[in-house]
């Protein structure tokens, strides 16, 4: 009966059915940060860089991350690549709530993270953390692929230390209970709350009013 | 330069005299800007009158809307009509004043269906309300957005920003 390692001569070394034996944190941060699929969510010219990164020139399948997906219930990894403007906030936030668990963020460009160039426009949101947690930020206008590809290798570094254990929380641990019961989350501000953002405006739209 | 229609040559003021001739004390103030351009002020309430004609003309006849603007001047507001004619390969500019407080203009968007998105664009941006619109929303803000942000006197609320 021909064997597995007669069609994989690379095989050669086992000579029988071998276990391995790891953590689970080890194998299954290796095969997550290593088949991360992206979600394709260009919202400006840093997604030119982006594209071109998944094409051969540089070549982002060399990372295994090329495959993009449109949906957001297939991806991992949300790339902010471009100016977020208050009218696709909601919208990024709904996006990013329809991934599934483990995701992740990158804030690619000095719009993304902070509104870059347009920081004063009327319509721009100044960074993407005001609306869904960033991982990792990649400066640059726009940053070259090299750039995201260097981000990108940061993010693997941050998955290889997740772990599946648990945290042990402490008996009067409140803020940790809080937590895990999911209280953590901030609800975005209501209309008309005041936060330093604008002062000279804010002291002039209480006049409006 | 010369605009061929048909089989008569025109130049662009020769053109600017005929259209004088068509439409008479409707196209106020009507000048040349070479090199393929004509320039006119309109009254606002004589501009879907002037719009439906300038598209009926027949062989000079301004078929296309290119562009709608609208213009903050502080004492006034202006809305900008770009009309263009294939046949004479020619622009008309219509020029027309509006009142800042109540800025209300006629839609064209009845004789050029491309007008419909500018005109939203210019409700958006400078708050000029186009009476008859079929579907006047905002185009590129939010729906709540308060304020109109291209007027020069536009205050920036913090209702417009829930995120930061």
């Amino acid at each position: 009966m021909a064997r597995v390692m007669d069609h994989y001569p690379k095989l050669e070394r086992f000579e029988h059915p071998n276990i391995v034996t790891t953590t689970a944190d080890l194998v299954f941060n290796w095969a997550r940060s290593r088949s991360i699929f992206p979600f394709t969510y260009g919202i400006a010219c840093c997604a030119i860089e982006m594209l071109s990164s998944g094409f051969a020139r540089f070549d982002i399948a060399r990372f295994g991350w090329e495959v993009f997906r449109p949906t957001p219930r297939q991806c991992d990894l949300m790339i902010v690549a471009g100016t977020v403007n208050e009218k696709m906030a909601p919208v990024l936030k709904r996006l990013y709530d329809q991934m599934s668990e483990p995701k992740w963020v990158i804030s690619m460009g000095a719009c993304a993270t902070s509104g870059g160039p347009f920081y004063d426009g009327y319509n721009v949101v100044n960074g993407v953390d005001k609306i869904v947690p960033v991982d990792v930020y990649i400066p640059g206008c726009p940053p070259r692929p090299e750039a995201l590809f260097h981000g990108m290798l940061q993010l693997q570094k941050k998955i290889q230390k997740m772990s599946f254990v648990a945290p042990r929380i402490d008996e009067g641990d409140e803020l940790a209970l809080a937590s895990l019961r999911g209280e953590g989350e901030r609800a975005i501000a209501p209309a008309g709350q005041t936060d330093g953002r604008l002062p000279t405006n804010a002291a002039e739209s209480q006049e409006v009013q | 330069m010369g605009i061929e229609i048909g089989a008569v040559k025109l130049t662009l003021d020769e053109l600017g005299t005929r259209l004088q001739g068509e439409f008479g004390d409707d196209l106020v103030d009507l000048r040349v800007q070479e090199p393929d351009t004509l320039v006119a002020r309109v009254d606002r309430h004589k501009l879907h009158a002037v719009a439906a004609k300038l598209k009926g003309l027949g062989e000079i006849a301004y078929d296309s809307c290119n562009f709608v603007a609208a213009v903050d001047y502080v004492t006034h507001l202006e809305t900008v009509y770009h009309l263009y004619s294939y046949s004479t390969n020619t622009y008309i500019e219509l020029h027309v004043e509006i009142d800042r407080n109540n800025a209300v203009c006629d839609t064209i968007c009845d004789i050029y269906p491309a007008a419909n998105w500018h005109e939203r664009e210019a409700w958006d941006m400078m708050g000029v309300r186009f009476e008859g619109h079929p579907d006047l929303r905002r185009i590129l803000l939010k729906d709540d957005w308060i304020g109109h942000p291209l007027r020069k006197d536009y205050v920036d609320l913090v209702e417009n920003h829930p995120n930061v």
